[in-house]
Formats: structure tokens, C-alpha cells, sequence
């Protein structure tokens, strides 16, 4: 790797070029370009998949380099949401994964020149490395494609856990649940075995603030043939006594197995706890990142929901402006597992999955 | 047999304050003597009266011829009998004594005597051939070491503690700068493991400097059994060493055994020298750095800031958090027996930050209640998450827990060992300071994981319970 990057200091000199090539690209644009052009891309996807676009715009010629300007571009596109939560670990992701990548064939090439492929590391670093690059491009795309089958896996390995005649608390309009909930409501066809649909009941907790979400999710699973009731937010610990298991989605997951959700979910956790009703939550593994909030006000940034002001003060009131999508932080003692797309684990495995993914 | 062996010196005890250069050459060995003494007399007169009966009972009989065969047998036994007693006490004072003290230098002497006595008939002579010895050894602090060693019950005597050892004593092959360290570890004035850590390997590092290999010998062979292991007992000696420093020399003693046989000495000893230098400034400086970073992050506008004495990673944490501009306010709370955090408060007010200062445990809950998150730094994190620091951390931590807030604990992955302590006893040191035979303090305990809500390292900021998984991350490393 040494010789890479000291046969590319020395004998690259246009390295002007290249970054005002990474300076022309607008990352925050192509992030919410991403979003709003496929509504089902999550947001650390649309977070790796922004940072492959500008990889296949720049010219760089060193591993160093792409790591840095990963880097820079990751702080940039943090800096610019007022959330960066679950942006930042799809960009932690996959500057890991990079950083994997760039180091094996790298070393693997240094100790043992005579590789399979035609050996060109010594002779010719800038070569090898855009082998190295053009792989990593292909394998990024690839590794993006699979990431968005997720919510199918985390329909196969969800299912196993409803039963029938149950009734399934949710919130918050996630189209993993909808998606996981809509599939179990079908029979499933493993291969092996074709497993019956599941008949189950679903109570709908409507949040005002995602009405139209919640309203599209709650029909898709009615034309499934879902028996669904809506009840609103106030309405939840009354329920909860009707209810057999709750299940929700998160934006993000903490490194201690704890989640990042949509304000409320806290709430419907205290309560499904209180109940004794046990809290599934449906995830993607590439939502899993190092972020790690000891309580709701441990955030890098103020979400300003809280904004006290009376009569005598009211320009008060204009100074704060709330968070336009307020998340709250359910941590992992009121989790019973997570539905993932590889596994189905517990928060105490999460939290070993981050150190070993990610640390 | 025992507790009487170990009132003996107690008793003198008083004295060597008064005459420190005559006690302790006289004490221990007087008592040692007494009791030897008393021991072969006491068993000594039991045989005697026995035979003596045996003897009176066969002149009565006045068969002569026919009890003579009875009379031998019960005195031979008698004689048996008094010799076993004899070696039994003997044994057990040496036994005793062996016990009671973990190094043989200390009281090893002693329990030599008395085995000598056991042997020889009369006390006085070998007595005085093996006081030549124990002079030389025991220097006059000795006699107050010897005395607090005695006094720890022995259910806790698997506890060490730390003692000076005057220069004197020390192996001649300590070099200078180790034995400097280890008297400044065994007076607590340089304290907090990292510190220590640090200290001990720019010591070894002067010690490889200074090392010639002797000839027809190998750096990589001779440098650990010969060198390093002599240093590495004297600052055991003087403090046991604490877990980081533990890892650091496993780690130091791999890298020397790395060396290339080939190499030669100039280059073994620049290398070694360098992986030194890195590793201090990887698991150290930076880390301190990092962490010191990620644990002023928890710190928010408003925050009350509750810590448990004075760490240096505390420290900086707390003027980190306030360089950058947060307004928040601390609550210094003393460990009532070494007042460090008043020293921490007065740093923290010299920046101009709002310190509420507490010398004890007194209203700790409502300290608790104003304060908002708690932080501490470990001494070291065990394998099963629990926390080893500052006597007292334990209930502080569960107070906070009980009250929801949330504890936060600053460590380096050096100070994390695979060892296990569900209680704070199994391991632990005992306050040289406050040891008596009616009490004594310990210096730490051990916090479990549920009580910490966070656990910030050079590796990210994990559960306390994770501590294990990032070790394995470390070997994965490596």
C-alpha cells in the first residue's frame, strides 16, 4: 500500500484536476436528488449511493486519497441536514467498507507478487489501483442493490415471528413494517417449504404529523386483506391491553442496540414495557451505526421540540423552530429483538455486530 | 498458634516509632524466640510428667523385670510424642509466618530462625548466627511494613498493598530511573494507571537504552528473564501493578521476543524503543485525545456535571466541553480520604467554570438530584463489563442510576483486562495509609455494568458490558 500511494505522490502532478473535479460535484444536491427521485431508498443508502456517484465523477488516483475525499464528503453532506444521524452511518459504513476493500488487494498484492491476476503493482501503481477502484465501483453498485432487497429478507425472517389470531400494534407509517406485515398476510414460498399466510389483526396508532404515511401504509394492508383498526396516538396505553405484540420501524439503530425512530415510539415502548407486550423492531443491518445516545437530549444537534414561552414573551416563541421530523431515542432496554435483513438478534447482539462492523 | 505470632510484633509495634534503628532488630526476633521457646518447653514438660507417671506406676507395681517392657514403650512414646509436638509448633510458626507474608525478604529471616531453633537444643546459639542476616536486610522501615502486613485478617490476605522500599533494599540490577518510579508509585505521587503506565514504559524505555547484551548472549533471550523481570518485580514490589500496566508488559515482552536474532543490538534496541514510542502515543496521548473529545460531547447547555473526585480524563473532558463553548456547571464530589477533587475544583474555577464542591458523601442525594450526568474515569474495565475505579464510585453509580441519570465512564482500551470481578474483593489494594488491625480501607471497587450507561474509548463509545468485544477487536488488530 506504501508503494502505491508514494508512486502516486511522485509521479501524479495534475492533482489539481481532480479536486476541483470533487469540488464541482454537489453532494448534499445528488442526496436529496437521490431521495426524492426513489421514495424507497432509505436515508444511509441514499448517503453511500450519493458517495459512489461522486466516486465515479472524481479522478482520484491514490487509496489515500479517496478515503480523504470520502471523508470530507461525508462531513460535508453531514453538515448539511439538520439530522445526520442516519446519513452518517450509511456514510460510516461505507467509508469502513472502502477502507476494507482498498486494504486487501492492496496487501495482498504486496506480499505476494505473483498473484492470479497479471502483477502490475510495482511497475505501475496507478494501474492497480484503478483495478482496485473499478472493482470497488462494481462491488459498491452491487452492494447498494442488495442493500434495498433488505426489506424482502426482513419479510422472510420477520414472518416466523407472527402468529395467527394476534393482534400486531404499529406506528409511524415505516414501509419495512408495511412491506414485512403485507408479506406475512401472504403465504411465503422458502424453497424448501411454502409457508401458510398468517391471519393476524393489526391496531394502527395515527400520528397527526404522519398522517399521509400512515394513511398509504394502512391501506396497502387492508388490500392485502388485513383487518386494520386506526386508533390516534392518545389512545395507545388503552389499547395496549388488546394488543399481543408491537412491532415499529427506526430511522437509525444505536451502537448499544437502541433505536432512532420517529417521534412517539419512545412513547409506544414506555408502553408496550409497562404492558409487558414485547417490541419488535424492523431494521436494515446498514441502519446499524456507532452513534450512541445515553438519553433523548444526547444529539449533536437540538431538535427544539421544547420551547417554553408565556404572554409577556412571546416573540419567544419565533426564535425556536422545531425539528420539521422529530425522532426520539428508544433505548435497547424496552427493545425485544430486531428484525434484520440477514438475522433476527437481540439488542446485546447488535451492539457486538457495531463494534465488529464498524469500530 | 498464629494469632499469637502475630500479636508478638503488634505489641512492639509502638516502639519502632520511638527507636526505629533498635526495634527491629530485636522484636520480631525476641518474639520468635519467646515463642519457641514457650512452644518446646510447654511440649517438652507434657512428655516429661507423662514419663514420670509411666515410672512412678512401675515402682509401685515393683514387678520389676515384668513392667520394664511396659515402661520403655510408654516412655519411648512420651519421647515420640514430645519430638512431634516440638516439630509440629516449629512448622507452624514457619508456616505461620510464611503466610502471613507474601515475600519471603520480609519475614523470611524470621521463620528461618525459628526452624534453626527447632533443630538445635539450645535457642540462644543459633539464634545469634542467624541474626547476621535479618540485620542486614531489614532496614529500619521495614519494621512498620512487617507490622501492617501482620495485621490484615487473613481472609484478605490474597490483597496487596503498596510499601516503600528504601533504595537500599532494591536489586542492584534496578535501574535509576525504575527505581525512582517505583518510590514514586509506592508514595501515590504518581497515582491514576494511565499515568502510571506511561511513567513505566519511558522507565523501560531508559532501560533498554542503557542495556549491553552481554556476550554470547541474544537481546531477544536475555533482555526479558534478565533485565525487564528484575524491574518489573521491584515496581510490582513497590505498588501491585495495576491492569494496564499488566497488558503494557505482556505486550512489551511479545515485542522483545519479536526481535530478530540477526539484528543487532543498536538495531533491536532503536526498534524496541520505537514501539514503545508508538504505543504511547496510539494508546495514550491520542486516545486521551479522542476520548477526552467524545466524552465533552455528552456534555450539553444546562447539563449539571457530577465527578467523583479527580481523573486527569475527567479533567480534560470537563475543560474540553467548556473550551468549546458549553455553558453547563460541575459538582466536584471528594472521596473524603485523599481530597483530590478539591484540586480538580480549583482548576475548574480557575477557567470559570460554576463548581459546587462536597468533601464526602454527605447529601449525596441531593447532590444527585441537581445533577444531571455523572462521570468517571476507570481504573480498569473487567471482562464482565464492571467498572474498577475510586473506592465509592460503586455507590455513587447506583445512586445515579436509582435517580436516572446517566453515568458516563472515560477509558483506554489498555486499561481493559480479561479478568473478571463480580465483587470488589477479588481484586483490590489495601490503603498503606489506613490499615489497622481493626480496620482497614481498600483503595477501589468495582462498579457493575448495569450501573454505567455509556463506556467511551479510543474505539468508539460502547456498553460497559461490550468491554470484551473490544478486546477482541484489539487482538483482531494486532
Amino acid at each position: 500500500m506504501a508503494n502505491v500511494q508514494d508512486g502516486a505522490a511522485t509521479r501524479d502532478l495534475p492533482l489539481r484536476g481532480t479536486n476541483a473535479d470533487a469540488e464541482s460535484f454537489d453532494i448534499v444536491a445528488t442526496y436529496h436528488r437521490l431521495l426524492q427521485e426513489d421514495p424507497d431508498l432509505t436515508m444511509p443508502m441514499a448517503a453511500i449511493e450519493a458517495l459512489i456517484e461522486f466516486l465515479g465523477h472524481s479522478q482520484v488516483k491514490t487509496v489515500y486519497e479517496t478515503i480523504d475525499l470520502v471523508k470530507t464528503q461525508s462531513e460535508k453532506l453531514q453538515a448539511a441536514v439538520r439530522n445526520p444521524i442516519a446519513l452518517s452511518h450509511g456514510t460510516d459504513l461505507f467509508s469502513q467498507y472502502l477502507i476494507m476493500s482498498l486494504k486487501q488487494p492492496a496487501s495482498s498484492s504486496g506480499s505476494n507478487g505473483a498473484g492470479s491476476k497479471s502483477s502490475p503493482p510495482l511497475d505501475n501503481p496507478h494501474e492497480s489501483f484503478e483495478v482496485v477502484r473499478q472493482h470497488l465501483l462494481r462491488n459498491s453498485r452491487l452492494f447498494a442493490t442488495r442493500a434495498k432487497n433488505a426489506r424482502e429478507r426482513i419479510a422472510a425472517n420477520g414472518r416466523k415471528h407472527l402468529h395467527d389470531d394476534t393482534t400486531i400494534l404499529t406506528m409511524g407509517g415505516s414501509r419495512v413494517v408495511g412491506n414485512m406485515l403485507c408479506r406475512a398476510a401472504a403465504k411465503h414460498d422458502y424453497g424448501w417449504y411454502t409457508d401458510p399466510p398468517r391471519r393476524f389483526r393489526v391496531l394502527y396508532a395515527v400520528d397527526p404529523a404522519l398522517q399521509a404515511e400512515s394513511n398509504g401504509v394502512v391501506e396497502s394492508l387492508r388490500a392485502q386483506g388485513i383487518q386494520v383498526a386506526t386508533i390516534p396516538f392518545t389512545a395507545l396505553a388503552y389499547a395496549m391491553g388488546q394488543v399481543d405484540q408491537v412491532i415499529v420501524g427506526a430511522e437509525a439503530v444505536t451502537a448499544n442496540g437502541g433505536i432512532i425512530s420517529s417521534m412517539g415510539t419512545y412513547s409506544l415502548a414506555v408502553l408496550a414495557k409497562a404492558s409487558r407486550k414485547p417490541l419488535y423492531v424492523a431494521a436494515e443491518q446498514h441502519k446499524f451505526g456507532k452513534t450512541f445516545p445515553v438519553d433523548n437530549f444526547d444529539f449533536s444537534f437540538d431538535q427544539e421540540v421544547i420551547n417554553f414561552y408565556s404572554a409577556n414573551n412571546k416573540e419567544d416563541k419565533a426564535k425556536k423552530v422545531p425539528m420539521p421530523d422529530p425522532i426520539d431515542f428508544t433505548p435497547p432496554e424496552l427493545i425485544e429483538s430486531f428484525f434484520a435483513d440477514h438475522k433476527v438478534l437481540t439488542p446485546d447482539e447488535v451492539a457486538k455486530e457495531v463494534i465488529d462492523m464498524l469500530m | 498458634m498464629s494469632t499469637e505470632q502475630n500479636g508478638a510484633p503488634a505489641e512492639a509495634a509502638p516502639k519502632p516509632v520511638e527507636a526505629p534503628k533498635d526495634a527491629p532488630k530485636e522484636t520480631p526476633k525476641e518474639a520468635a524466640t519467646n515463642q519457641n521457646d514457650k512452644a518446646s518447653k510447654g511440649s517438652k514438660a507434657g512428655a516429661e510428667t507423662k514419663s514420670d507417671k509411666a515410672e512412678q506406676k512401675s515402682s509401685d507395681a515393683a514387678g520389676d523385670k515384668k513392667l520394664t517392657g511396659a515402661e520403655l514403650k510408654a516412655k519411648a512414646k512420651a519421647e515420640k510424642a514430645a519430638r512431634r509436638a516440638q516439630q509440629k509448633t516449629s512448622k507452624d510458626v514457619a508456616k505461620g509466618e510464611a503466610a502471613v507474608s507474601s515475600s519471603p525478604g520480609q519475614l523470611g529471616p524470621s521463620a528461618g530462625e525459628v526452624k534453626a531453633k527447632g533443630k538445635g537444643k539450645d535457642g540462644a546459639l543459633p539464634g545469634a548466627t542467624a541474626a547476621g542476616r535479618p540485620t542486614l536486610l531489614k532496614a529500619p522501615p521495614s519494621a512498620v511494613v512487617t507490622e501492617q502486613k501482620i495485621q490484615i485478617p487473613e481472609f484478605f490476605s490474597h490483597l496487596s498493598m503498596a510499601r516503600r522500599i528504601p533504595m537500599t533494599q532494591a536489586d542492584k540490577d534496578v535501574h535509576p530511573s525504575v527505581l525512582m518510579l517505583g518510590q514514586q508509585m509506592a508514595t501515590f505521587t504518581i497515582d491514576e494507571s494511565i499515568t502510571r503506565l506511561r511513567a513505566t514504559l519511558l522507565a523501560f524505555r531508559k532501560v533498554i537504552e542503557s542495556y549491553i547484551t552481554p556476550p554470547g548472549n541474544v537481546l531477544a533471550r536475555h533482555f526479558t528473564p534478565h533485565v525487564l523481570n528484575i524491574q518489573i518485580e521491584y515496581l510490582t514490589a513497590c505498588r501491585p501493578m495495576c491492569f494496564s500496566m499488566g497488558n503494557a508488559i505482556r505486550w512489551l515482552k511479545l515485542q522483545v521476543s519479536k526481535i530478530d536474532m540477526d539484528a543487532s543490538e543498536e538495531q533491536a534496541k532503536k526498534e524496541l524503543c520505537q514501539a514503545i514510542d508508538i504505543f504511547i502515543a496510539e494508546r495514550i496521548t491520542v486516545a486521551d485525545e479522542y476520548i477526552t473529545e467524545q466524552g465533552a460531547k455528552h456534555i450539553k447547555n444546562g447539563d449539571v456535571v457530577l465527578a467523583y473526585g479527580r481523573n486527569t480524563l475527567v479533567e480534560k473532558a470537563i475543560l474540553y466541553a467548556h473550551s468549546t463553548g458549553t455553558k453547563f456547571s460541575v459538582l466536584v464530589l471528594d472521596d473524603p480520604y485523599e481530597r483530590l477533587g478539591q484540586q480538580l475544583a480549583k482548576t475548574l474555577t480557575d477557567e470559570g467554570i460554576m463548581v459546587t464542591y462536597s468533601g464526602d458523601f454527605g447529601g449525596l442525594r441531593n447532590h444527585m438530584r441537581r445533577a444531571t450526568k455523572v462521570f468517571f474515569a476507570a481504573e480498569a474495565m473487567f471482562s464482565n463489563g464492571a467498572m474498577y475505579a475510586r473506592a465509592g464510585t460503586c455507590d455513587v453509580a447506583m445512586l445515579a442510576h436509582e435517580l436516572g441519570k446517566k453515568v458516563i465512564a472515560l477509558c483506554e482500551t489498555i486499561n481493559i483486562t480479561e479478568r473478571v470481578a463480580t465483587d470488589s474483593l477479588t481484586y483490590n489494594e489495601i490503603d498503606p495509609e489506613r490499615s489497622s488491625a481493626a480496620a482497614f480501607r481498600l483503595l477501589f471497587d468495582a462498579t457493575p455494568d448495569q450501573y454505567i450507561s455509556l463506556l467511551v474509548t479510543e474505539l468508539g463509545s460502547v456498553q460497559a458490558r461490550s468491554a470484551p468485544d473490544l478486546l477482541r477487536k484489539l487482538e483482531e488488530f494486532n
